[in-house]
């Protein structure tokens, strides 16, 4: 890279420039990490006895967790509720996409996509919040279905996780669409076709044609959205009740109720290994690599 | 296993665009049928209603005389080669061929002896395993035959798969396809642009024009006898020179062509006195005068423009000189090397070698093709189709 930079803008330039970026890379990225790091594994102190006897390393911000069974069950709970999500996302996104990509004339799947991306400029929060009141308990979802008689009385959406799940679906919805709709898309229609007509029934179709040629896509999407749900807050703080707390809260009690910076961080830290997991998990499933997935 | 192929009355309308016309036509069981004509004329589309992707707006489809109204493509007796054959790039050559028995619930040792089986007739045994992308153009076709075989369809629908071969490599894959089409006894629907092809392989050829048929017969008599200017212009190269009818008797047609006054030909249509009509001479049935005896009326005389070397002919350009229109020549060598763009030359015809149909009109091929390439700029030998009869 250096030596393209320099070819083109010359060597103070070039310098400056990598300069610059590596100046970004260390003391904004890689040094609070590492800090991190570092804290996660120091017990929680009084500012005047760092540095002192009690001050070292040690595992047990990280045993913590193991020896707690509400924060433990949360942990696991946040985890299958991440996975649940992210298939349930995947349920949605796949025929949407599918129809984006193949079905669509190219002014239908504009208007589609218009339509899916405009609420995204509104605040995550504020998105979250208006699901808030859509579920409520005399909201009108509520108030539809009681009106259609489909239910007698109103049910607490909100009461336990189906409000978080519905609210994570939503959030996270264009970051599986996105990539699936770029995978399926480039598939030559007439493979489908093919299958047509060599006798196979849609569902065949989908199964060896389509869903074999969008794995890489399929694969990104779970990823991420793995992620955002397994990271999130607001969904779970505005959207969930005590029973439905997710592990993001937890850390944030750490950090800013309990003012144990150290445990928090050994608890981010779990997290953030529980993702990684995750992700090299679906990698082995789907036989993809880095390389499909950053495309 | 009757694989003929009826339309009755199908017409396919998009929109306020017609696709075809009403069309109806019989395709027997175990014919070779090509469907020829220009791009965008309807080809496609009208193999696309005989495979089931598309429904016509009207009329119906009878493959071995049961109707196809209401089958879904998965369930006709049809397979189709598509013109990129559409492989499936993530199978191996086995699983390509057998996805249409697995599909029909074939156990796998059966699906694994019929695969060596087609494997064997394209000519591809022991291949099996390689992974598609591993193929040559020329063995991906062969795969795609195999694995539309193996459904064992009544009716196979071949839409332009030898287009992205190379020239050496589409002819012998012609060959091949007619071999394979014998040899199994399928009713072959074959559709195409280019008549060199279409005239070597198939028993009957229908020629298309505008989404209309306009002459449904052998290759021979589509070559010899056309219905249509356009028949006439887009089977073979023709020259056609136009005129009004002066007389009509005896099979035989005059013309009053201005500038060139009465030429003579066989009558190809419906004629009559004082109508509009064509005179068509193929390159082929023009020669230097004096090879011709001496009848005044078969003579044209023209201003030679370009002289191309074919091997053991030469095709001449040159320009008529009472009407600066311009004809084509195929001469043989001998007369070929003392011929000179530049020079005058005396052409003249034998007038049971030339043809007069009606001119109703209906754009001609060379009318109608505008941006696209005429057929005749292509390699010659391969597209010349000189009947040695
Ligand atoms: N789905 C469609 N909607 C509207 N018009 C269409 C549609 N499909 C085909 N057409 C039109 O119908 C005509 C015939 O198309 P078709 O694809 O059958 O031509 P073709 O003879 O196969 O040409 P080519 O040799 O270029 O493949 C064209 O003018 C095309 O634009
Ligand atoms: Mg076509």
């Amino acid at each position: 890279m250096f030596r393209q930079l320099k070819a083109r803008f010359g060597v103070p330039v070039a310098m400056a420039i990598v300069g610059i970026l590596g100046v970004w890379l260390i003391a904004m990225v890689t040094l609070p990490q590492l800090q991190m790091i570092d804290y996660s594994f120091r017990p929680s102190l009084l500012p005047a006895e760092i540095g002192g006897p009690k001050d070292g390393w040690t595992l047990a911000n990280y045993v913590t967790l193991f020896n707690n069974d509400i924060h433990l069950s949360i942990f696991f709970k946040t985890l299958w509720s991440s996975v649940f999500v992210t298939l349930l996302t995947l349920l949605v996104s796949y025929p949407l996409a599918y129809y984006l990509a193949k079905i669509a004339t190219p002014g239908q799947a504009a208007l589609c996509l218009l339509l899916l991306i405009v609420p995204f400029w509104i605040n995550e929060i504020l998105r979250t919040f208006s699901w808030f009141i859509l579920l409520a308990f005399r909201g009108p979802l509520n108030e539809i279905l009681l009106s259609l008689g489909l239910i007698e009385r109103p049910i607490r959406f909100l009461n336990g996780d189906t409000g978080v799940l519905v609210g994570m679906v939503y959030a996270y919805l264009l970051f599986m669409v996105f990539p699936l709709y770029n995978a399926i898309e480039s598939l030559d229609g007439n493979q489908i076709r093919a299958a047509r007509d060599l006798g196979a029934g849609s569902l065949r179709t989908h199964w060896r044609i389509v869903i074999p040629h969008a794995k890489p896509g399929i694969a990104t999407g779970c990823i991420m959205t793995f992620m955002l749900a397994a990271g999130s807050y607001a969904v779970p703080a505005l959207l969930g009740s005590p029973g439905s707390r997710w592990f993001t809260q937890i850390i944030y009690n750490w950090f800013f109720e309990g003012g144990d910076w150290n445990q928090g961080a050994a608890y981010a830290f779990l997290l953030l290994i529980l993702c990684i997991g995750f992700m090299a998990l679906v990698m082995r499933l789907f036989k993809v690599g880095l390389a499909d997935i950053a495309k | 296993m009757d694989g003929s192929v009826i339309l009755d009355n199908v017409v396919m309308r998009f929109d306020d665009f017609t696709a075809i016309e009403p069309t109806s036509l019989e395709i027997r069981s175990g014919e070779f049928f090509s469907f020829l004509g220009p791009s965008g004329c309807g080809k496609t589309t009208l193999l696309n209603i005989i495979s089931g992707f598309l429904s016509p707006t009207d009329g119906d489809v009878r493959i071995g005389n049961a109707s196809m109204r209401g089958v879904p493509v998965n369930h006709r007796p049809t397979a189709m080669i598509f013109q990129n054959l559409a492989l499936f790039p993530l199978m191996s050559v086995y699983q390509n061929i057998e996805f249409g028995l697995e599909v029909r619930g074939v156990d796998r040792a059966t699906r694994r002896r019929k695969a060596d089986e087609l494997l064997e007739l394209v000519a591809l045994g022991g291949s099996g395993g390689k992974p598609v992308s591993a193929l040559s153009g020329g063995q991906k076709q062969r795969v795609a035959i195999a694995r539309a075989l193996a459904v064992e369809p009544r009716v196979l629908l071949l839409d332009e798969p030898l287009s992205a071969l190379d020239l050496k490599l589409r002819q012998h894959m012609r060959n091949e396809l007619k071999a394979i089409q014998r040899k199994t006894g399928i009713t072959f629907i074959y559709i195409t642009h280019d008549q060199g092809e279409a005239l070597a392989m198939s028993d009957r050829v229908a020629v298309m024009s505008a989404g209309r048929i306009q002459q449904v017969a052998d290759p021979e008599t589509l070559y010899h006898r056309p219905q249509t200017g356009f028949v006439a212009t887009f089977v073979g190269e023709n020259n056609r020179l136009a005129g009004r009818v002066i007389e009509c008797r005896d099979g035989r047609a005059t013309l009053d062509i201005p500038g060139l006054g009465r030429l003579s030909g066989r009558s190809g249509s419906e004629l009559s006195p004082g109508r509009p009509a064509a005179l068509f001479v193929r390159p082929e049935s023009l020669s230097l005068s004096d090879a011709v005896g001496s009848a005044a009326a078969s003579m044209l005389e023209a201003h030679i423009e370009t002289v191309s070397f074919e091997g053991a002919w030469r095709m001449l350009e040159a320009r008529l000189i009472a009407t600066r229109e311009t004809v084509r020549i195929l001469v043989g060598q001998g007369a070929g090397d003392v011929l000179q763009p530049g020079q005058t030359a005396r052409f003249g015809y034998d007038p049971d070698n030339a043809i007069v149909l009606a001119d109703d009109g209906a754009p001609t091929h060379d009318a109608e093709m505008g941006e696209t390439p005429r057929a005749s700029s292509q390699p010659a030998q391969e597209n010349r189709h000189v009947p040695s009869a």
